[in-house]
């Protein structure tokens, strides 16, 4: 009953949904055009997470930093932050009148109303759940493991790319799944510093707000179909990984 | 050759330990849990930093913190460590473990030949969560040997499997580790493991080297009382004659009966007796016998000595005290012997053969009761 509870929005939005209400909404010239924003926005921001979060969450992961409570805390603050807010301080951070705004402004790059935009938005709503399951994945890493790696001969760069990633690769695939999901979903931080060009979620709202609920739905289902596949394959990758090791 | 001399600090004391291992050589660092026997260890391989000290392999120096210092990583060391836990990579098969080490080809003879050797040629493409525990502590064990590692450390790696296991595995080390010349050394809180084990062992407790010896010879001959108690004496009586001398009693080393040539004469009450593998267990309560510092004392008073006349004989001045003339107390003293014993309150005579005596600061006291020439004599 409660698994019936958990999915019953997406069962709601299946038995409100017609063929003909998907084709209507989805066939005029550039319907299509939010859906290419918010795959080419998630996919940059997923690379982006990937390069730059891994390597703080293997570190968070081995406490090699000094005061590793202090980092853990300010990674649980931006995770606890609500995405309206992020959005607002964002304005602050990143605005065309801020130190940051000036310099890109000299590459003709704007953090406000852009991809670039839209692209940190979703990188400040979705950065925190990934850092946290990435340092989750390294630390289910046995140290002893990698402890015999180097003793064997490999260099710590070697012993990360033969022990540490492939142990952590399916613990990593889920946070890189959910993080996609954040990313793709993303709306308060959006909303704010990104509102053109129109993602999914601001193509829902906007076409809620101008002519109804039914003609949103068919983006609802648009989003949950390009969103919940990555998790769904993530999952199913990392079970059958598990499973592979289990002999 | 292996060479370390150390000094490493742990929170509650510092580890200063001096160690040599020739090729083919095999040391057990024996003693008990918490003396700093892994601390060495890991400070060989490289995984714990030395605050002084000068670590060689093979004319090589690992580590040296004079000036001008040297710490070789992890990974230059060519140092083989085997744990409990095998530690073998749970994502890659049995063969791609063997072949991990250095330039090691998975499919060359000399993988296949070890695994053969090793009893694991047929499940070299099986992952290792399909292996037993003795399986994957053999692929661990070729894993090492085919790295060519310049010494094998093996921190109490079978001391969570049966004993039958646990020898076939020491033997085969044992094998292995010879057949190469390798230096290896073994950590074990088992004397029987290290005694299987190794061609000299070095008693460790709270950090320092207590004695270093043969296999037999640390027990026949424990260097101070604390070796004495860590290698299974479990009780100490006064020594006639030698003030503040006590001769150690090991349970295996006590037969029935009374041979004065052959040692030290105890007689007593059986307290209890129990079953020990094919023996049997007794607690002797040997009334009169004088408690020494380290002994067990029921605190009843003596009733003279006991066995008078037998104790010791007296010919070199090493029977236990007199009853009572130096306070007297009832002492318990184990041993094992091969029949069944009487039932309790019995009395039962024993010989403990050729104890060590030990002096009141618990270095060897020199002169066991029963000595070597008497008991040549005999």
């Amino acid at each position: 009953m409660i698994w019936i509870a958990l999915l019953g929005p997406v069962i709601t939005l299946l038995t409100h949904l017609s063929w003909h209400s998907i084709v209507s909404s989805l066939s005029y010239a550039g319907a299509l055009d939010p859906l290419v924003v918010s795959l080419e926005s998630g996919g940059v921001t997923l690379a982006v997470l990937f390069v730059i979060c891994t390597p703080l969450a293997w570190m968070l992961a081995h406490g090699s930093l000094p005061f590793p409570r202090i980092w853990e805390a300010g990674v649980l603050c931006s995770l606890l932050l609500p995405p309206l807010v992020i959005g607002l301080l964002l304005v602050f951070m990143v605005g065309p009148y801020t130190v940051f705004g000036n310099v890109i402004a000299h590459f003709n790059l704007s953090a406000t109303n852009t991809f670039l935009a839209l692209v940190i938005a979703q990188i400040y709503e979705s950065a925190p759940y990934y850092v946290v399951g990435a340092q989750a994945a390294f630390g289910s890493v046995n140290p002893r493991l990698e402890q015999q790696a180097a003793l064997l001969g490999d260099r710590p760069i070697r012993v990360f790319r033969r022990v540490t990633l492939p142990l952590a690769a399916p613990g990593l695939a889920m946070a890189l799944a959910v993080a996609w999901a954040r990313a793709m979903g993303a709306f308060g931080a959006v909303i704010i510093i990104a509102y053109h060009p129109y993602g999914l979620p601001l193509q829902i709202f906007t076409t809620l707000q101008e002519t109804g609920l039914a003609s949103a739905l068919p983006y609802a289902l648009v989003l949950l179909v390009v969103a919940l596949p990555l998790p769904l394959a993530a999952y199913i990758w990392s079970a059958r990984a598990q499973g592979r090791r289990r002999g | 050759m292996l060479k370390a001399d150390v000094e490493v600090d742990r929170r509650d004391f510092t580890v200063r330990a001096a160690i040599e291992v020739g090729p083919g050589e095999r040391l057990a660092l024996f003693g008990p849990s918490g003396a700093g026997k892994t601390t060495l260890l890991e400070t060989i391989a490289g995984l714990v930093r030395p605050r002084s000290g000068l670590i060689e392999l093979a004319g090589r120096t690992l580590t040296r913190t004079a000036t001008p210092a040297v710490a070789v990583p992890p990974w230059q060391r060519q140092v083989g460590l085997l744990r409990q836990d095998p530690g073998l990579f749970p994502h890659l098969s049995v063969r791609d473990n063997l072949a991990y080490g250095r330039a090691t080809d998975p499919r060359g003879a000399e993988l296949t030949g070890l695994a053969d050797a090793l009893g694991i040629g047929d499940l070299l493409d099986a992952m290792p969560t399909r292996l037993s525990g003795g399986q994957q502590h053999r692929a661990a064990l070729g894993r090492l040997l085919l790295a060519h590692c310049g010494v094998l450390l093996l921190d109490e790696p079978y001391s969570g499997l049966d004993a039958v296991l646990r020898r076939t595995l020491t033997a085969l080390v044992v094998r292995l580790a010879t057949e190469r010349s390798v230096p290896a050394v073994l950590v074990a809180h088992e004397l029987a493991d290290a005694q299987a084990f190794a061609n000299r062992i070095a008693v460790l407790d709270r950090g320092v080297v207590l004695q270093t010896g043969g296999p037999d010879e640390v027990v026949l001959r424990p260097a101070v009382l604390r070796v004495a108690e860590l290698v299974g004496y479990l009780g100490f009586v006064p020594v006639a004659g030698r003030p503040d001398t006590v001769a150690g009693i090991h349970p295996d080393r006590v037969v029935p009966g009374a041979f004065p040539a052959r040692g030290l004469v105890l007689t007593g009450t059986i307290a209890a007796s129990r079953p020990a593998g094919a023996a049997f267990e007794v607690d002797l309560l040997c009334a009169g016998v004088a408690a020494g510092s380290r002994s067990s004392s029921t605190g009843s008073s003596g009733s003279g000595l006991p066995g008078s006349g037998q104790a010791g004989s007296g010919q070199d001045g090493t029977s236990p005290d007199g009853g009572g003339s130096t306070g007297s107390a009832s002492t318990v003293v184990t041993c094992r012997l091969a029949e069944r014993p009487g039932a309790e309150g019995e009395t039962v005579t024993v010989t403990a053969l050729d104890p060590p005596c030990f002096g009141p600061d618990g270095s060897a006291a020199g002169g066991r009761t029963g000595s070597v020439p008497e008991r040549a004599a005999s």
